[in-house]
């Protein structure tokens, strides 16, 4: 296929582009046209896989290296990352109240409408403080993106690492109201302090420290 | 003749035992378990009694409880008679082909003869092929009376395949039946006592040629367009439900247990060990009695065929976890151009080399 | 033979395949007219997978677009969260820290190589080879175990933001890479013995489907589709963005453009990802990962917490979405199947007046019947499979 190139790629010239030509030896040779040793090579190598895997289960090896890459998942876990973002859950003070201000952010950055809250007020020793009357939270809508964690200024809606026993068999179930939501401060100590770190000040680059443009486009 | 009727009913039950008890439960698990053991999986293992699940074992089992329990499906505008018949004109060749294949040799116990064979026709090969071009019929029809155009192309291609293959298949034995000058099974099994007579050194093109077309026949990967999933659903049998899906896939394991049989009563040796001749395994027996060693030598040549058998279901199974497969035009192409002709050339260079002998 | 084709009464058989056919991952529909086996039409009718991206962000604030485009295509989202990402940038003028970029970049081509290990496999395993399918699978799960270690999820990513990330890399990235990189090019190997000579996987894939590169170029082709056909363009190379003008790495091409010529460039691009990414983590810089501009970053925790301007301007932009600029900008990226496009129009409000996507699967899925015509109907499974349309970006 000879086709000139009559047009110039972005800035630089296409001899310099250098690029790799994937396709080298098109024609096979006749031993490989004989369809036999080259399936000959691909069964030595699935029963290359094969015997490994047969050793690997007859004799299992100590450790965690295995090949078989299956994990058996009810009686086996696997490890999840602090950066999984499972179930979202309501952070609950040491006193049994939801530390939850009923500001509305999250509500409002939901990128699928799963959050609705009414805000309330209560007493709290001699102040008044801001409490969500009712926070719901749609199961069945969220998409665990994990942005109402992101815009909460008072570290009181986390992702847990929860992600079993989502699934119900009826709707009117997923939708989750705060009593079920709220999970004690305690356990979600480690998300937290996650939480602060990614969005820790040290994260920040100052435009005018470093030689950055914020050019206004109008 | 009490006696001799004892033995056919023994030597039937055994056969159909094996095969519908034995194989043809157990290589759906083979099949399942083997591929994901190459595949760097576990396989099926959920199936549990009382917590004790056998290596998935229980599989076949719940397999089969579910399968009779399933609604038996006839599609509107579908031929009843025929859809419902297709099935059963597949599995009944893949179990009647077997009874020709002997899977032991003859042998005197308490003065009565036995011939471990079910019906030692002199005609045994062409049984076979007679028989095993019936499994077309099944296939068509189903295609055919389904009335839905998935079907349809999969019997088109079914019956285009397998007519085709058929020839390429008849031809690869003929250099076997040449060589060993019979198409008595028995007496080509009791030919290749000796190590180096064995069918794949004789014939180790027939082999390869007949492997492969028996594949091509019976519709597995790399040969199952008549099947293939991803271009026509589930070709043939797109429309069957239950027990009568579940008989085409033990036609399908039953076939490949019988070319496991064929290819090893031709090419492997049959039942004898390698160099190990019956004489010196009956010496070695010889502490049992005389009649005790020749049971012991059945026992032992049984045991050997089988094993055989098993490997040659392994190796089908490995070639089908390993192959993308065929275009339609390309299999036709394979099988009329290349393996005809070399078939045909391998009969050729046969005849030349028994005449001159 | 001439009397028996004039007399022998046939007819065309039409079929649907789809929108529920082992084939038509990505739920498309080909309404293909057979004659026996021969392709004599073809059409294509996509829409199945249609959710209203493009109307659902001009409803929304421009940060709440990132999980939107998630779901556009969704073997390499991350891609996609770049692509917006460096749009929404352009279109407001602002630069992201040098940290940030490499970390782009090497995200990006994670998610590219996810991308292309499930097109493989899914090649492979469509044309009957499930173990290469089974293979390549675990090597994209290692790859995804990756990227679930720093966006902490696998598929629904959400991990770019304007101007910045959402989170730094783990501790131990590196070296996790390197073991996982180890094991990849390990099943590469396998799976390219076990398909890129076998007679019968080269049968199916050889000269089928084949674009010639000026007939690639006026469909609109993009990505490893027109590379196949020997044009190197590659976004990466011709405008490169992020850091891509510092990496070392090659374009591969082919020369005839049929799908072999496609498996094989995705093949070697899955090399040139692996060194890419090996390349970025070795001159990684450290510092920074936000730009520290409130009108457009979401602020710092310890800002928010401390500060009322801060949280009363926390409040102002989460509720009213950023400001950005009015204007329009097209930004491309090159995604796993192509050139990525984002235009985006801007009325200085929070939210996007416009966001229009240019799908790269979407010319190369309109080329379907243009490649398929002719052939049996066998070939469309090759064809469709290095197409690679994806449901989520061509119908959005």
């Amino acid at each position: 296929m000879n086709y000139e190139l009559n047009y110039t790629i972005g800035s630089i010239p296409l001899d310099k582009l250098k690029p790799k030509k994937v396709r080298k030896n098109i024609e096979l040779t006749l031993w490989e046209r004989l369809y036999i040793p080259e399936i000959i090579r691909g069964m030595y190598i699935t029963t290359r896989h094969f015997t490994i895997n047969m050793i690997g289960f007859v004799f299992p090896p100590k450790g965690k290296k295995r090949k078989i890459f299956t994990v058996y998942y009810p009686e086996e876990k696997l490890t999840i990352p602090i950066a999984y973002r499972g179930r979202p859950v309501l952070v609950q003070r040491e006193d049994g109240k939801e530390k939850c201000v009923a500001c509305g952010l999250c509500e409002r950055i939901c990128p699928a409408l799963a959050i609705s809250i009414v805000g309330g007020e209560r007493h709290r020793g001699n102040d008044m403080e801001r409490y969500p009357v009712a926070y719901t939270l749609d199961m069945s809508r969220c998409v665990y993106c994990g942005l109402c964690e992101e815009v909460c200024p008072h570290e009181a809606i986390v992702m847990s690492d929860e992600y079993i026993g989502l699934a119900e068999y009826d709707r009117k179930n997923m939708i989750y109201p705060k009593e079920k939501l709220l999970v004690p401060v305690a356990r979600l100590k480690d998300r937290i302090e996650y939480v602060r770190k990614i969005y820790g000040k040290n994260n920040y680059q100052i435009p005018s420290t470093n030689n950055q443009i914020i050019t206004k486009s109008q | 003749m009490i006696a001799e009727l004892i033995e056919a009913v023994a030597k039937i039950l055994f056969i159909f035992g094996v095969n519908m008890g034995f194989f043809a439960p157990i290589l759906g698990w083979v099949e399942r378990k083997q591929s994901a053991v190459m595949q760097d999986r576990v396989g099926a293992n959920r199936a549990d009694i009382l917590g004790f699940t056998l290596i998935g074992l229980l599989h076949p089992l719940t397999d089969t409880i579910k399968i009779l329990t399933k609604e038996d499906f006839i599609p509107a505008g579908a031929n009843k008679l025929f859809h419902t018949l297709a099935p059963f004109i597949s599995l009944t060749p893949a179990l009647i082909t077997f009874a020709v294949i002997p899977f032991g040799g003859q042998y005197e116990i308490f003065g009565h003869r036995i011939n471990l064979v079910i019906a030692d026709l002199d005609v045994g090969i062409l049984f076979i092929f007679a028989f095993a071009s019936l499994a077309t019929y099944g296939t068509v029809l189903a295609g055919w009376s389904s009335n839905n155009n998935w079907s349809f192309l999969g019997g088109l291609r079914a019956a285009a395949q397998m007519l085709s293959y058929e020839v390429a298949m008849g031809l690869s034995i003929i250099g076997i039946i040449m060589v060993y000058g019979s198409l008595r099974l028995t007496e080509i099994g009791a030919m290749q006592e000796n190590f180096l007579r064995w069918g794949i050194f004789l014939q180790p093109v027939g082999f390869i040629l007949f492997l492969t077309c028996a594949i091509a026949e019976n519709k597995r990967v790399p040969f199952d367009i008549p099947e293939a999933e991803t271009e026509i659903v589930a070709g043939y049998f797109t429309e069957y439900s239950s027990m009568k899906f579940i008989m085409f896939w033990m036609a399908e394991f039953l076939e490949v247990v019988t070319i496991s049989g064929i290819v090893t009563t031709l090419f492997l040796g049959a039942w004898h060990l390698p160099f190990v001749s019956s004489e010196k395994l009956l010496s070695l027996f010889g502490f049992a009695g005389p009649n005790l060693s020749i049971v012991l030598l059945m026992l032992t040549n049984i045991v050997t065929f089988f094993a055989k058998i098993i490997f040659m279901i392994w190796l089908q199974m490995t070639i089908r976890w390993t192959l993308p497969r065929f275009r339609y035009d390309q299999i036709m192409k394979l099988g009329w151009k290349i393996l005809l002709p070399i078939s045909l050339i391998n009969i050729f260079i046969t005849g030349l080399v028994v005449l001159l002998k | 033979m001439t009397d028996l084709a004039k007399n022998l009464h046939t007819e065309h058989m039409v079929i649907n395949m789809g929108p529920s056919h082992p084939v038509t991952h990505g739920t498309v529909k080909f309404l293909v007219t057979l004659d026996g086996e021969t392709i004599v039409d073809f059409y294509v009718e996509i829409g199945y997978l249609h959710r209203g991206f493009e109307k659902m962000c001009e409803n929304s604030t421009w940060e709440q677009v990132f999980p939107y485009t998630d779901r556009l295509n969704y073997l390499s989202p991350i891609i996609n969260n770049v692509g917006y990402a460096l749009a929404v940038e352009k279109l407001i003028g602002i630069d992201t820290p040098e940290r940030c970029k490499y970390i782009r970049v090497i995200t990006s081509e994670l998610s590219r190589m996810a991308d292309h290990y499930t097109n493989i496999a899914a090649s492979a395993l469509e044309l009957g080879a499930l173990t290469a399918f089974l293979y390549f699978v675990e090597a994209r799960e290692l790859v995804w175990d990756l990227l679930e270690s720093f966006c902490g999820a696998r598929l629904t990513s959400n991990y770019i933001r304007i101007g910045g990330l959402k989170n730094d890399l783990p501790d131990g990235f590196k070296e996790d890479t390197k073991e996982v990189f180890k094991r990849c090019r390990e099943l590469w190997v396998d799976v390219d013995k076990l398909l890129t000579k076998n007679r019968i996987f080269l049968d199916r894939m050889r000269d089928i489907g084949i674009m010639p590169p000026d007939e690639a170029i006026a469909w609109g082709f993009t990505g490893p589709c027109l590379r196949a056909s020997g044009v190197p363009y590659d976004v990466r190379k011709a405008q490169p963005y992020l850091v891509y003008d510092k990496m070392n790495f090659e374009i591969p091409i082919g020369e005839t453009g049929d799908n072999f010529d496609r498996y094989l460039v995705r093949m070697e691009e899955l090399n040139q990802s692996m060194r890419i990414v090996e390349q970025a983590l070795e001159e990684l810089p450290s510092g920074p990962i936000n730009v520290d501009i409130p009108e457009y970053r979401w602020q710092s925790k310890d800002d928010i917490y401390t500060k009322i301007e801060s949280l009363i301007f926390h409040f102002k932009t989460v509720t009213g979405g950023i400001r950005v600029p009015p204007g329009e900008v097209y930004f491309p990226v090159e995604g796993a199947n192509g050139e990525l496009g984002f235009y985006l129009v801007s009325d200085g409000n929070g939210k996007p007046y416009k966001c229009r996507v240019r799908p790269p699967c979407f010319p190369l899925t309109a080329a379907m019947p243009r490649m398929v015509k002719g052939a049996l109907i066998a070939d469309i499974v090759p064809t469709f499979d290095m197409v690679h349309m994806i449901g989520g970006e061509c119908d959005r």
